[in-house]
């Protein structure tokens, strides 16, 4: 009797485990929504039947954590979207950047993707025809409110295919106090830059110049900061590969020459931003390139530094260019319904309603991508006016090519061989060829 | 009265099964032992078997940025990741990475197994404390040597200076291959527990007659060691030198965390090259090539050295 009844209990588990695998796939039918409008199969025990009428619609949102604060940010917000949209029940999961392209992938291979990503990429999920328009998850008044430049920055054949959530930027940071005592003016060209270094490095060798960050985390920023103050860029007006250029090369080798001469961090290669904002915080590094975000960074680590931010250095005449940094709304195809796509837009109306959506940059330091937004933000921070225009009119990396990661990854790669000593133009000639064929 | 009621029932009840030997009966007891073992055949067909063919059938499909599989590609992903630039660097980069941390740290925690094999006081909080970097997470043991070996603030040059042995902060990682080489060191550190535990426990099976017999036969401590000590704990050192290969092979945390593979790839090893390939570059078709190179060479290193070791054991 024992032994039978064991018997059943291990086939039921088994049956249970075989169920299981099979309820996963489920959701993965895009089929599915389709087929049950038609035929409202009531009699099935299925634990999760396809929306009728009546129904809750199911938002998923995967959203990346850009600071401490966006959990709790996030939670809020689904308590009181949840409370004040009866029919609509959203989940907000937010994933930290280290493993946010980790979880998003394997959730499209595993065809479970969310309906809503808010991530900094998106051209790969488009290449894949994964995304939907914007036009058709966002209403006309809210994206009326987004800059048009932004926009443009997710414009692939004349689509847009995602919406900006919040962007950065970044200036040049300098301690007032160092630079003062060494007698060294705020430099605003190239030249006067190295000038200003080999003055500091004189009056203190404890203290390094200039801060460079040239890893993996994001080797790509020191790159453009180089060339596109240098006119150069990374591609030219019809949008193919220019990474060879000769303004390009003589950023590149102008920036090496300040590793090589010893007026910048040690390891370029090894220290992030983040090591470098805290040698700046601790007043052992007298100038860097860094985001609007440095003031909150630097308050929070309890420094007392006396410090300004001015345009970044320029080379030949050309106009300080600062960079941006813009991350994104998207909509995954998941072949939502008529009354989900409306849910979707009601979603976004209420994430960019005004007070609410300043709230939102205001949370981490970021900055507004909407002109609405804009406005607010800089009335109720002032330190963050100056940025809000600097935002407008900034230079943004090429991530609406699908060639962008292997260019970010390949720029990083030609930064740290020149470090080891190649040359900079052979290296950035074998990029351009490896990338534009 | 009332106990040899309730016990009278018993050995009837046992008795129908005995005798009972119908072909459905015969048939079940054949199957029983599989369907014991189901759940757990299955879960490892799920959490085991199914990734690593998906990482098989990766490897030889063209899989797209976002993960999609749009195809056969037969062996292009393998061609293109082997003629990269980088992948020579990278693959030398793992073998002297696993070497050098397998072999140093087996011997030092062989010579650690034998002190704390020893009689002596406090032999307990010894063997605890050599726990401790063994249960401790890799991420934060590779983010502590980190800091100690920082220029800038690191507690290694702050000890130095305060000790008047060095003036300067000094620049331990001037090159590549120094910061590989600490990483190694962070690496030993971490596996030694492993290999003291594992010795410690084939020393403590050995029968101490062996070693008064060899003491009154006139052995010295070399020789003791060498024809008594190391042939009876070689079982417990073939375990833990082919677990290590694996684990030390695969590991990504420690370079992860201190370098990232920078610069260039120069400290990389095919686990964290393969992570950038994957979720850096989105070339996830090469990296599951990648990935399947480094099983290939696994399977291979694991195989010899157990066959190996193996026979001889059998011979002797």
């Amino acid at each position: 009797m024992k032994k039978t009844l064991a018997l059943l209990l291990a086939l039921v588990m088994t049956l249970a485990l075989v169920a299981c695998g099979g309820n996963d796939d489920k959701p993965a039918d895009n089929s599915n929504t389709q087929t049950d409008a038609n035929t409202p199969a009531p009699s099935t025990p299925d634990p999760a039947p396809e929306a009728p009428a009546g129904e809750k619609i199911d938002i998923s949102v995967i959203a990346s954590q850009y600071g401490q604060n966006t959990n709790k940010w996030w939670a809020d917000f689904q308590e009181a979207f949840n409370k004040e949209h009866e029919n609509i029940n959203l989940t907000v999961e937010v994933v930290s950047w280290n493993d946010i392209y980790t979880v998003v992938n394997t959730r499209i291979s595993g065809n479970t993707a969310p309906d809503i990503l808010n991530i900094d990429v998106f051209a790969d999920y488009q290449a894949d025809g994964l995304l939907l328009p914007a036009k058709d998850y966002v209403s006309e008044e809210t994206y009326a409110k987004m800059y048009p430049a932004f926009l443009e920055q997710s414009n692939i054949d004349g689509t847009i295919w995602a919406i900006p959530d919040l962007a950065s930027a970044r200036a040049m940071y300098y301690n007032k106090d160092i630079l003062d005592a060494a007698g060294v003016e705020v430099p605003t060209t190239w030249d006067e830059l190295k000038a200003a270094c080999e003055k500091l490095k004189a009056y203190d060798s404890s203290i390094y110049p200039w801060g460079i960050d040239m890893t993996t985390d994001e080797g790509q920023a020191a790159f453009a900061y180089y060339i596109w103050n240098n006119g150069g860029d990374f591609t030219d007006a019809d949008g193919n590969w220019t990474l060879n250029s000769d303004a390009n090369v003589e950023a590149i080798e102008y920036a090496i020459d300040l590793v090589n001469s010893g007026l910048t961090n040690s390891d370029p290669a090894n220290e992030t931003r983040y090591t470098l904002q805290d040698l700046f915080g601790a007043g052992k590094l007298a100038m860097m390139i860094g985001p609007n975000s440095i003031p909150t960074y630097i308050a929070e680590g309890g420094s007392t530094i006396n410090y300004a931010f001015a345009p970044i250095p320029t080379n030949g005449g050309n106009p300080s260019v600062s960079a941006g940094v813009m991350d994104r709304f998207m909509c995954f195809d998941n072949g939502h319904s008529p009354e989900k796509l409306e849910a979707i837009k009601t979603f976004f109306d209420y994430f960019y309603e005004d007070a609410r959506y300043s709230d939102w940059v205001l949370m981490e330091g970021f900055l507004p991508a909407t002109s609405a937004g804009g406005e607010i933000v800089a009335k109720a921070d002032e330190s963050m006016a100056p940025w809000v225009d600097i935002v407008g009119s900034c230079k943004f990396y090429p991530t609406a090519k699908a060639e962008w990661a292997d260019v970010k990854q390949g720029v990083i790669n030609v930064e740290q061989q020149a470090l080891l000593g190649g040359s900079v133009r052979e290296l950035l000639d074998a990029l351009q060829s490896d990338i534009a064929g | 009265m009332s106990k040899v009621a309730q016990k009278k029932p018993v050995p009837a009840k046992m008795t129908p099964p005995r005798s009972g030997n119908s072909p459905a009966k015969r048939a079940l007891r054949r199957i029983e032992p599989y369907i014991w073992i189901a759940p757990s055949v299955i879960l490892m067909a799920v959490f085991i078997l199914i990734p690593i063919l998906s990482v098989f059938q990766m490897s030889l499909s063209d899989v797209s940025k976002a993960g999609k599989i749009k195809g056969f590609n037969g062996l292009g992903n393998f061609i293109k990741v082997v003629k990269g630039s980088a992948f020579g660097l990278v693959l030398q980069n793992t073998l002297v990475w696993t070497i050098a941390v397998v072999v140093l740290s087996t011997v030092l925690g062989f010579v650690l197994a034998l002190i704390l094999n020893n009689k002596f006081r406090g032999r307990k909080v010894a063997r605890a404390i050599v726990v401790f970097p063994w249960a401790t997470t890799l991420v934060i043991q590779a983010s502590v040597w980190n800091f100690i070996i920082n220029t800038d603030y690191g507690t290694l040059n702050t000890l130095l200076m305060k000790l008047g042995i060095i003036k300067q902060a000094v620049n331990w990682t001037p090159t590549p291959e120094a910061y590989f080489a600490w990483e190694i060191a962070c690496g030993i550190f971490v596996t030694i527990p492993f290999v003291t535990f594992c010795v410690l426990s084939g020393l403590q099976s050995i029968d101490t007659t062996y070693y008064e017999a060899a003491t009154v036969d006139g052995a010295n401590y070399w020789q003791k060691l060498f024809k008594i000590t190391l042939p009876l704990v070689k079982s417990s050192l073939t375990v833990s030198t082919v677990l290590n290969i694996i684990y030390v092979f695969n590991s990504f945390p420690i370079i992860w965390t201190m370098t990232k593979g920078d610069p260039a790839n120069h400290t990389d090893t095919l686990v964290t090259y393969l992570y950038k390939l994957a979720f850096y570059n989105g070339r996830q078709g090469e990296a599951a090539a990648v990935s399947v190179i480094g099983f290939l060479i696994l399977l291979v290193c694991a195989s010899v050295y157990m066959i190996y070791t193996l026979r001889k054991g059998d011979d002797n």
